[in-house]
């Protein structure tokens, strides 16, 4: 009897469509952490053991708290699709290498609980999910979290610091290859800035993240930084020193793309892009936090619903 | 840009295909299974009796839809409210005869044009309702309608004579002043006798609102028309067979093998498979109609009419399995994908959650159905069989909204006439 033959083989039903591009949510994430690779290099190039330390707890701690939530909830498990990985890798991009374990951990349960599985897990959150941790601690552990303090064996500087205390002179003395190659005290990720954009600019080619929102979010940084440069050149500095400061690269790339919590729609998304882009300048500027780019994403991720709102006719509704 | 950039990087969605092969006869089958729904049966057509090719067997009641004629010799093994079967069984000397002695109608050499010519093509099997669609223009869709299927190139090159006496019939068919056929804009074609206009070839450019768009420059204009080309190659075929139309084209195909075959109507997809050495295992899916907007279907037994654009067998394993509970996460892919510029995330959302009377302000029936969007769906979601779901309960309640106000008006109208007596 032929393989043909009816009654010898059991079909699958399924619904349109019934070919597929292949993606999934676990490709993308698997994509998005390959992105962050070369930076992880580069962090334990600059920051060594500790800044393993810190990222290996965070992603563990992250899927664990994930895993927990989960079960918890009474859902089927859902950590194979590595975006626990991912935000817990992103989430201690964010953090000084020296931070103590318990802050790592307790970062952790706040970002997959507060700010993921609370509103309903991947996708549902209105705001970046490391993010939300970040914030917690920021406000709660100022001092811990402010690598200039934390990072005291180092040669390193931080050039943020140089800006708001010593003036334009004094950052614009740190050499450009020192800020490309992370060698600056900021976030033992966030500072990996060429690292961070190669591998930002891969996943941005490939679709994976959509290459609107990093446009419009570095246009907004620079736009305002050179608006600043240009009225008092004195106290600002380049646009250029403000892309490779701070977690510019890893915000634009990584954190204000994040699944759920952006627009849709490409002219959306690129005005969500300089929307944050720009809060990260006025924060710098004229706000209390050096670096400005978590709080200025978290702010812009707000912002989704209402650009949401701008949208083309449908179908049929141009003459 | 969105190819590029976005997810639709498949070589599969250039709809043109190089292919230029001429049609293969498909299998004689051994049994037919011929969709009658809606159709009144002829006299004499009943469980046992026997049939000759050409004969007639049902009739629709709609004169835009052919009749069902028998396509084979043989018995007919059961009636169902949906189905005809027939068995294929040796004919004898009376069958034989009577076969022989179905009429030939010289088409082209006719006088009929418009309805009367109409009647005469619904006697032969053919649906004529968007053929003779009233409209000042008619387009005719020269495109592959879904990715995987590849007729149409060959239709276009290597049938020319078909498509020729096809146009000529549309000719006289049509009440259109200016009949325009859209071929991809790569190909090269040439024709005189129709006007030919090139337009996008990347699918979803093959759905028939977007290629009314490439041809016309407009959205959902008035009074033009599209019709699709398998359908003028059917008009074409019964012209020059002179034969009532009880054979179509279908593509048969799978990741490997893929070929055009010219079928008899009810063949059995179990039959063509085994013919095109298309191999089936248990977990595979089998799609009638095109790969990206065709239906799953559960069982060999299962037949192809005279629309199937083609059968294709889908891998277990080629594509990431659908998993059921798969809510949305947002992702926004569906929303770039979708080309007529809805949020699909929002729709299947509300289908999901049964909220049917949001998507209206979603402008759900703006959706052109391509299935673009559960190809994009990193979350697999079934999210083309959700917006048909809501389009078909909207539909359904504005039904009953309806039928419950006409039947209040007529209670109210008795009343006042009752009224009016006393």
């Amino acid at each position: 009897m032929s393989a043909t033959a009816p009654g010898t083989v059991l079909l699958a039903m399924s619904a349109p469509a019934y070919w597929h591009c292949g993606r999934t949510i676990r490709k993308i994430d698997f994509y998005a952490i390959l992105g962050c690779m070369p930076a992880v290099v580069l962090a334990l190039w600059n920051w060594g053991l500790p800044a393993a330390r810190v990222m290996a707890l965070s992603v563990a701690a992250c899927v664990v708290v994930e895993a927990l939530s989960e079960k918890l909830m009474g859902r089927d498990l859902a950590i194979d699709d590595l975006s626990a990985v991912y935000a817990g890798l992103l989430f201690s991009f964010l953090l000084p290498a020296a931070s103590p374990w318990w802050l790592v951990l307790l970062g952790a349960v706040v970002c997959m609980t507060l700010g993921k599985m609370v509103f309903g897990g991947l996708g549902a959150s209105p705001v970046s999910t490391p993010l939300v941790g970040w914030a917690v601690l920021a406000v709660s552990f100022p001092l811990l979290l402010d690598a200039n303090a934390m990072q005291l064996h180092t040669d390193f500087i931080d050039p943020l610091v140089r800006l708001k205390f010593f003036g334009a002179a004094s950052a614009k003395s740190i050499p450009l290859m020192d800020l490309l190659l992370g060698r600056q005290i900021n976030g033992l990720g966030a500072g990996q800035v060429l690292a961070l954009f190669i591998g930002g600019s891969l996943l941005a080619g490939r679709g994976i993240v959509r290459w609107q929102v990093p446009l419009g979010f570095f246009l907004g940084v620079a736009g305002l930084a050179a608006l600043f440069q240009m009225l008092d050149p004195a106290q600002n500095a380049s646009p250029l020193f403000h892309l490779c400061t701070g977690s510019v690269m890893l915000g634009g790339f990584f954190l204000a793309t994040e699944i759920g919590n952006t627009p849709s729609r490409p002219l959306p998304m690129f005005l969500y892009g300089v929307l944050g882009g720009a809060l990260v300048m006025v924060i710098r500027k004229y706000g209390v936090w050096l670096d400005g780019v978590p709080f200025a994403i978290l702010l812009a991720n707000l912002t989704t619903p209402y650009f949401d709102m701008i949208r083309p006719k449908p179908f049929g509704g141009r003459r | 840009m969105k190819e590029l950039f976005q997810m639709m990087q498949d070589p599969r969605f250039h709809l043109l295909y190089g292919i230029t092969q001429r049609f293969s006869l498909g299998p004689q089958p051994q049994r037919v299974r011929l969709n009658r729904e809606g159709c009144r049966l002829v006299e004499g057509v009943t469980k046992r009796a026997m049939v000759y090719p050409n004969m007639r067997l049902a009739v629709h009641p709609n004169p835009g839809k052919g009749d069902v004629l028998s396509p084979i010799f043989g018995k007919i093994s059961d009636v169902s409210e949906r189905s005809i079967f027939i068995d294929y069984a040796v004919p004898d000397e009376a069958q034989r005869q009577a076969a022989e002695a179905v009429e030939k109608i010289d088409l082209l050499a006719t006088k009929e044009t418009g309805a009367e010519l109409a009647t005469l093509l619904k006697r032969m099997g053919l649906n004529t309702r968007s053929l003779g669609q009233d409209c000042k223009m008619l387009i005719i869709n020269g495109l592959n309608p879904d990715p995987g299927v590849t007729w149409a190139e060959p239709m276009l090159l290597a049938h020319q004579d078909t498509l020729r006496a096809g146009l000529e019939m549309l000719r006289r068919l049509s009440p259109a002043q200016r009949i325009v056929l859209a071929v991809p804009k790569e190909l090269r074609l040439h024709l005189n006798e129709v006007e030919v206009a090139h337009v996008p070839s990347q699918y979803p450019a093959s759905i028939n609102a977007l290629v009314v768009k490439a041809v016309t420059g407009k959205e959902n204009p008035e009074g033009v028309g599209i019709v699709g080309l398998h359908n003028v190659w059917g008009l074409g075929h019964i012209a020059i067979t002179g034969l009532p139309l009880t054979e179509t084209v279908v593509t048969l195909g799978s990741r490997e093998h893929s070929g055009n075959y010219i079928v008899r109507e009810g063949s059995l997809i179990g039959e063509l498979l085994e013919f095109a050495h298309i191999p089936l295992h248990t977990g595979d899916t089998l799609v009638r109609g095109g790969p990206l907007r065709g239906e799953s279907v559960d069982n060999l037994t299962r037949s192809v009419t005279l629309g199937t654009a083609g059968v294709f067998v889908v891998e277990a394993g080629t594509i990431p399995p659908m998993e059921g509970h798969s809510p949305c996460i947002n992702c926004g892919a569906c929303v770039l994908a979708c080309p007529a510029r809805l949020s699909p995330s929002i729709l299947s959302r509300n289908a999901e959650f049964a909220l049917h009377d949001r998507n209206i302000d979603e402008n759900i029936f703006s959706c052109l159905e391509c299935g673009l969007c559960g190809y994009v769906c990193i979350a697999r979601r079934p999210v083309l069989q959700y917006i048909r779901l809501s389009k078909y309960k909207l539909t359904q309640a504005a039904e009953t909204r309806r039928r419950v106000e006409e039947e209040k008006a007529a209670a109210l109208a008795e009343a006042a006439k009752d009224q009016g007596g006393n």
